[in-house]
């Protein structure tokens, strides 16, 4: 307790010597009594510790003061202040792209609460905030002022953006995308909005983001009050006092990707000397977000890791059983890197054996298909009239017929000058491996969107949705490798021991979704690989992990949260006024005493000569 | 940083000990060997009450009002009262009249006090970002305290070094003297007991200080009378 009040303070002289310009002087107004100082200035502390001695040697007083002191006690009645409020925040990432930097720069938050752009003195958008920390809740939020405050790169001393608690990783409530509430998926465009403007931007303050909770509610509320009365708070006039104490965001020496990939392989019949053929199913599991320690990514790509997982169960009970093991070697990979052009697929790729990659027939990648939508598209870069691709989309369009799915067909063809890869499948098109990306996005995402933001939770995925993507990708899968295409046969069907289970699907998602999985921010040994990799080792027989560098384009910076104190200050307006009640008070004191005790004429005395000289004939 | 603040409350909590010093004969005729000695033995007498409250009392988990506990609390805080009349009668004053002798007691013995109650507290907390009011209702209620402590020592210097005074003012001398050693247990009862908040109890300290010093005076004053 000590040692934390010990910190702050001292990030708060900092401050105070290094930001802090002269103090402003303002009148000395009576209601500024609500507030108290929170400035150090030497000099100041200098010329109170003189006019404290110089007090002391003349100071005069009656009891009759106390009417002060009641006056004071009946202040303290009006406002007795609550204690201070830690709320949980989490900062705005922070990262080079190839030099330039993007983000959040900052990390260390000490400045007065605000809660408008726009000071309503009058003063219109000439106020000065760069002392200031904006709360905005994003319910609210007025998107094209916002817009228009970053790309002026207006200063700013700090961004608390507060998000609804619906959006919280820690609320699971499935809502299951079953009611389509219009204020929740407005409040989910905002936020995509808001996203990915502050993503592609680069902020010369501190921002975060934080949940609404009563404790921060009512701070705001006060903090609109003040605002409303013309008063912004400052130095001066007190108010309420953001701190995040945090050291210096620290590039992250050279963040690792890791994938992990499970090999199930099938039945040679004997005397066959040929290599069986393969199949891989592919999901990307890492995110990306506005704020790392918040991007769970349910959707993006939760729900492809999820169905993978699920697709690498069913298909680890087929093939335990020598009678029911396929002709077909079987590939899970998650990969890591997703948001970032799919390196990790890129790197896995490369470091595959060269005979393994041959036999690839196909891939299928997985990536966000959770939500209730009935569409689904399988995306190639190949065009529709190759044989494989064909197969490939007319095996899911039988199943998803029987399914009540809607199976589109899309088709993208890669620039191979463009760095940029949109899609999963792309890496493998690249090296001349046919796949596939099963998607329910409709259009490639742009660079580091849809990658399983603030946006992306829980709340937003539908399980149902996903039982039934695996359950597609699995029959289908596994009707050509039974060599059983075309057939109306339900080799998962819904009742048997063979079906999907809605349980693992639900634990797997709920765990995810409470799990932030920016690659550069997971270690080699993050529980999350750890349990990826331990799950996978269940259902297939041989269980690689690989760790890979990023590649050098992108620079990291860590602190991606932090605890958010909020204090109740008062201003330096409100200790001189203290000051001067004390004075009067102690002088009063004295004259009181010299009066009662020793008469009047001694008090007189006291003035007429000087006080050093009197002291020394006492 | 509120370095301000701080000086503002250490000036409210310890100012009036100095004011008090400064404007009464006390400083005329140096006494501050008496008020510093007084300390001592208050600090020897904080000690034994230690000692005896974690002998005697149990730790209460909840803060709930617990008469009999209360009642110990009371009764060792009665030590006060011994170390008092040690302190009156039993170190070695230089010629200094009965008059000043109880005042340099009082006012040792609450200086004392606040620096042993107060001074951490203030160090620690009315440095700290947050504002609150209770480090200003704290050096107010030193203030009440210097006020009750005087009144004791006066009382106590009354029943204890008087002679001659008046048989019927003995009885209301002494239950003056029970109320204002109590005092610390009544408004432990106020605070917890009846649920006040600091503030309404440190008013009712002030108010109770002031009615108990002018009470006292008065009593002083017609004990002086006869021997005049």
């Amino acid at each position: 307790m000590q040692s934390q009040i010990v910190a702050i303070l001292r990030i708060d002289s900092e401050k105070a010597e290094s930001k802090h310009p002269p103090i402003h002087t303002h009148s000395l107004l009576l209601y500024l009594l609500l507030f108290r100082s929170n400035f150090l200035q030497t000099s100041t502390s200098i010329s109170m510790a003189k006019m404290h001695k110089s007090q002391s040697s003349l100071l005069v007083e009656p009891m009759y003061s106390s009417v002060i002191t009641l006056l004071i006690i009946v202040m303290a009645c009006v406002e007795l202040c609550d204690a201070v409020t830690v709320v949980d925040v989490y900062r705005l990432v922070q990262y080079d792209l190839a030099g330039v930097p993007f983000g959040s720069r900052l990390a260390a938050l000490n400045h007065h609460a605000g809660s408008s752009l726009f000071s309503s003195a009058g003063a219109g958008a000439a106020a000065d905030l760069s002392r200031t920390v904006l709360i905005l809740p994003v319910r609210e939020l007025n998107l094209s002022f916002i817009r228009e405050y970053i790309e002026q790169k207006k200063p700013l001393g700090g961004l608390l953006l507060l998000i609804p608690p619906v959006f919280s990783p820690q609320n699971t409530d499935s809502g299951g995308g079953a009611d389509h509430d219009p204020a929740k998926d407005h409040m989910k465009e905002m936020l995509n909005e808001v996203e990915r403007l502050l993503i592609h931007a680069n902020i010369p303050y501190p921002v975060y983001f934080g949940f609404e909770d009563e404790n921060v509610n009512s701070v705001l509320a006060d903090v609109k009050k003040n605002d409303a009365s013309g008063q912004p708070a400052t130095a001066t006039t007190g108010g309420y006092k953001l701190v995040v104490a945090g050291p210096e965001p620290k590039k992250i020496a050279s963040p690792t990707i890791t994938n992990i990939q499970g090999w199930l392989p099938g039945l040679k019949a004997e005397g066959d000397s040929n290599q069986l053929p393969t199949i891989a199913v592919v999901a990307s599991y890492d995110t990306f977000g506005a704020a790392p320690a918040l991007s769970v990514g349910s959707d993006s790509n939760g729900s492809g890791v999820v169905a993978l997982l699920e697709i690498a169960r069913l298909f680890s009970n087929l093939y335990s059983n020598p009678k029911t093991r396929g002709n077909y070697n079987l590939l899970f990979a998650l990969t890591s890197g997703g948001p970032y052009n799919y390196n990790g697929t890129h790197k896995w790729l490369r470091s595959l054996d060269q005979r393994l990659r041959e036999t690839i027939d196909y891939a299928i990648c997985l990536n966000s298909i959770g939500s209730s939508s009935n569409e689904i598209f399988v995306h190639v870069s190949k065009p529709p009239e190759n044989a494989y691709i064909k197969q490939i989309f007319e095996g899911f369009s039988s199943v998803s017929e029987e399914l009540g799915l809607k199976v589109g067909l899309k088709h993208k063809k890669i620039n191979i000058s463009n760095p940029r890869v949109a899609w999963e499948h792309e890496q493998f098109s690249r090296l001349r491996v046919t796949a596939a990306t099963l998607s329910q996005l409709s259009v490639a995402p742009n660079f580091l969107a849809s990658t399983g933001g603030l946006s992306d939770n829980r709340h937003f995925v539908n399980e149902a949705s996903i039982s039934r993507s695996v359950k597609l990708v699995a029959e289908s899968l596994a009707r050509h490798i039974y060599g059983q295409e075309g057939k109306n046969i339900d080799i998962f069907a819904d009742d048997s021991s063979l079906a999907v289970n809605p349980s693992y699907i639900r634990s797997w998602l709920d765990f995810l979704s409470t799990t932030p999985r920016v690659a550069p921010f997971l270690s080699k040994n993050d529980p999350l690989i750890v349990a990826l990799k331990k799950e996978l080792a269940d259902h297939t027989v041989e269980v690689n992990v690989q760790h890979e560098v990023l590649d050098g384009m992108f620079t990291f910076y860590d602190s991606t949260s932090g605890k958010l104190h909020i204090y109740q200050v008062a201003s330096v307006t409100f200790d001189l006024f203290l000051l001067l009640v004390l004075g009067s008070y102690l002088i009063t004191l004295f004259s009181f005493l010299v009066i009662t005790t020793r008469g009047l004429d001694d008090l007189i005395s006291l003035f007429r000569r000087p006080t050093s000289h009197k002291m020394k004939t006492a | 940083m509120t370095i301000f603040h701080f000086f503002n409350c250490a000036i409210l909590t310890f100012g009036p000990h100095a004011v008090y010093y400064s404007a009464t004969p006390l400083s005329e005729y140096d006494t501050i060997g008496t008020s510093i000695r007084t300390a001592v033995v208050y600090l020897i007498t904080a000690l034994v009450k230690l000692v005896c409250l974690a002998t005697f009392l149990k730790v209460s988990e909840s803060d709930s009002f617990d008469p009999y506990q209360e009642a110990l609390k009371a009764l060792i805080g009665f030590i006060d009262v011994a170390g008092l009349y040690f302190a009156l009668t039993q170190l070695a004053h230089r010629n200094i009249s009965q008059n000043h002798k109880f005042q340099a007691v009082g006012l040792g013995w609450a200086f004392a006090d606040s620096v042993l109650h107060r001074l951490a507290p203030l160090w620690v907390g009315a440095r700290g970002l947050e504002f609150t009011w209770d480090y200003i209702l704290q050096g107010l209620e030193a203030n009440a305290n210097l006020v009750l402590s005087i009144s004791l020592a006066a009382l106590s210097s009354l029943m204890w070094l008087r002679k001659n005074k008046p048989k019927t003012l003995i009885p209301v001398i002494y239950a003056c003297a029970g109320i204002v050693a109590t005092m610390p247990s009544i408004t432990s009862y106020l605070r917890q007991g009846l649920g006040w908040h600091f503030p309404k109890v440190v008013g009712f300290e002030l108010f109770t200080s002031l009615v108990m010093a002018f009470i006292s005076w008065q009593l002083f004053a017609a004990c002086q009378r006869p021997s005049n």
